[in-house]
């Protein structure tokens, strides 16, 4: 009989190969000591962010949602409400309380808090949301996104509606940025070998299994979308560091379609997959916008059409759904080369037979 | 010693009835077979004791007390289990894994889920099937890996849907032995549901026979073989299909 050690052993390749890629990837852009590059590294590690707090959620639960991007608007906004002058919040938006408008927190204090009130509202949409399955829940995610986005476009007192929000103290320091990315993959990985990263996974690939094993389904679907509230927050909130400037729709549909493909990509229930689809995408959509602007080949200009990424992007998503639907890492998770035989089981990948959850035999 | 009960129970699916009035119990360490041809009822009656179905009327009792509306995984953590008529394993972890989750569903530390599960297919017997990933199994250890799960936690009562379909008989004569041992060793109160009418009148104590969701005889096994009406509901479908046939369904 095999001998199997802890879980932890088990998997704990991956988050370090995982983070040591994005390292790999920091100390490259510090050594290159170029300005743009850093900014473009950075957008990088808040994908990486983003798309892990999205595999939270997707990954483990099959629950495809279309409204993480909603907790990255509040978290977002939650962090220029914490961080910008005092002065410039009375004017901008003069409905915050008085406490919050006196308040004024350094951005690694205000990043966590901010990420904890996405992960609050997460916790109440999900009271509701978690009881729907399938296209259901997907659709009711969905509408949760269009809300908060109407919310926040018109209660100009307190978000300043479609207005952009400026004063928020910019980061451009990228080892901030490698540290939250390398803190998402751990919570990640936790979550997945935890025992409601379990309980999730089982309930994903037999659902009514899961219950007569008593798993209470809402129930775990309702931690995962938490966690990965909190992780897509926190993304949020330094986006907003990133950019010093916020408005609604910075956090909708553009960023949401980005963060699918992804996720898409990369392996939906690998996060592995998720890390690998930022990487690879991010680095396709680089070197497209460079033929956006044009490139001197020669003599010849050789320059594409503007608009040319987004569409690019969709015909990859559609190929990869097409042509291997689990994505690049296939639901696998990166291992030490010689482990990658013996473990499959821990980041349960979900057999590509695996239909949509069937109800109930009656 | 506990029992596990259905009061009266009916199910009806827009327009069919189910299930009308059924009762039946189960006690700890007996074996109660319930038989009957197909659509006969019996995995509506699974689906009503283990909360994945609300009785239209009736109820389901634990010890004589009603039990109140529960989820599945409600009616688990209380002591009732069962196993599926299309085995359901998670088919892409491993047989330990399978097990685990439902030590871990339970409340069960990773750990503690793991070395329960090791010692539960130690005792089944199919110790060396841990490793093998659950979809790759050939059908009997299927069966014998999803009674394993669904004694996970010592349950009380442990309901197998058509455990030995599609079983050779010297592998459902292994399976019953099993069984035996689980309502004997364990002291699980077991009802088996079976098309294999010989195995249940060896095995069990007691056996319900259903007919169109209703109860037609019940009796110790000497009753049911010289039963009139248990060989009518039979011929009744024989007519059709020639015998009952174990069926296949997920
Ligand atoms: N969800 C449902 N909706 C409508 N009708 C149902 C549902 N589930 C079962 N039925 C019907 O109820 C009747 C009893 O079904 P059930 O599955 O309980 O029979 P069974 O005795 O288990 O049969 P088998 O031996 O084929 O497994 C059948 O006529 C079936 O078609
Ligand atoms: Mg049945």
């Amino acid at each position: 009989m095999l001998r199997r050690g802890s879980v932890v052993r088990r998997t704990i390749a991956t988050p370090i190969i995982l983070s040591a890629l994005i390292l790999a990837l920091a100390i490259f852009t510090v050594w290159s000591g170029s300005r743009p590059f850093n900014q473009t590294v950075i957008d990088v590690l808040l994908r990486v962010m983003l798309v892990v707090g999205l595999y939270i959620f997707i990954g483990n639960s099959g629950v495809l949602s279309f409204g993480h991007i909603g907790f990255t608007c509040l978290g977002a906004y939650a962090a220029a409400w914490l961080t910008m002058p005092p002065m410039m919040k009375g004017m901008m938006l003069p409905g915050l309380p008085g406490w919050l408008i006196a308040t004024k927190l350094p951005y690694w204090v205000a990043a966590p808090i901010a990420a904890t009130f996405a992960a609050v509202f997460a916790w109440l949409f999900g009271l509701v949301l978690m009881r729907l399955s399938g296209i259901a829940a997907s659709i009711a995610t969905f509408a949760m996104l269009a809300m908060i986005n109407k919310i926040y476009s018109n209660w100009s007192s307190v978000t300043g509606a479609t207005s952009s929000v400026v004063g928020i103290p910019i980061v451009r320091d990228l080892w901030p940025y490698v540290i939250a990315a390398i803190l998402c993959i751990v919570i990640a990985w936790a979550h997945a070998i935890s025992r409601a990263g379990l309980k999730l996974r089982a309930a994903r690939d037999e659902p009514v299994a899961a219950q007569a094993s008593g798993i209470d389904i809402p129930r775990e679907r309702l931690v995962a979308f938490v966690v990965s509230g909190w992780v897509t927050g926190l993304a949020g909130a330094l986006f907003a560091h990133s950019l010093g400037v916020v408005t609604p729709d910075t956090f909708y549909l553009a960023m949401t379609f980005m963060a699918l493909s992804m996720l898409v990509v990369g392996g939906m229930s690998s996060l592995s997959g998720a890390v690998l689809g930022v990487l690879v995408l991010s680095l396709l959509i680089q070197l497209l916008r460079g033929l956006e602007r044009g490139v001197d080949m020669g003599g010849v200009a050789l320059k594409i059409p503007n608009g040319l990424q987004e569409i690019a992007l969709g015909v990859i998503m559609i190929a990869i759904l097409m042509f291997r639907p689990s994505g690049m890492m296939g639901n696998r998770e990166l291992v030490w080369p010689r482990a990658r035989r013996r473990r499959a089981a821990d980041a349960a990948p979900r057999s590509s037979t695996n239909t949509q959850p069937t109800g109930v035999h009656r | 010693m506990k029992t596990l009960g259905a009061d009266r129970v009916s199910v009806a699916f827009a327009g069919l009835r189910a299930l009308s009035g059924v009762t039946l119990s189960v006690a700890s360490g007996r074996i109660v077979g319930l038989i009957g041809p197909n659509g006969a009822g019996k995995t509506t009656l699974v689906n009503v004791l283990t909360g994945f179905q609300a009785p239209t009327e009736g109820a389901v009792t634990l010890d004589g007390v009603p039990l109140p509306k529960l989820g599945p995984h409600e009616v688990r953590r209380r002591g009732i289990a069962r196993t599926f008529q299309g085995g359901r394993l998670f088919r892409d972890l491993p047989v330990i894994d399978n097990l685990e989750v439902t030590g871990v569903g339970l409340g069960q530390s990773r750990a503690a889920a793991i070395a329960e599960a090791r010692a539960m297919l130690d005792w089944i017997g199919i110790a060396p099937l841990a490793e093998r990933i659950a979809g790759t199994l050939p059908y009997t250890d299927e069966r014998r890996v999803a009674i394993g799960r669904a004694l996970m936690g010592r349950p009380d009562f442990v309901l197998l849907d058509e455990p030995a379909a599609g079983m050779s008989a010297p592998e459902a004569a292994e399976l019953s032995a099993l069984i035996r041992r689980i309502a004997g060793e364990m002291g699980c109160g077991v009802l088996l549901i079976e098309h294999n009418v010989g195995l249940v009148l060896q095995l069990c104590d007691h056996i319900v026979v259903l007919d169109s969701g209703s109860v037609i005889e019940q009796g110790p096994p000497g009753v049911i073989r010289a039963s009139d009406k248990v060989r009518h509901a039979y011929m009744g479908t024989a007519a059709e299909t020639d015998l009952p046939v174990p069926e296949i369904e997920g």
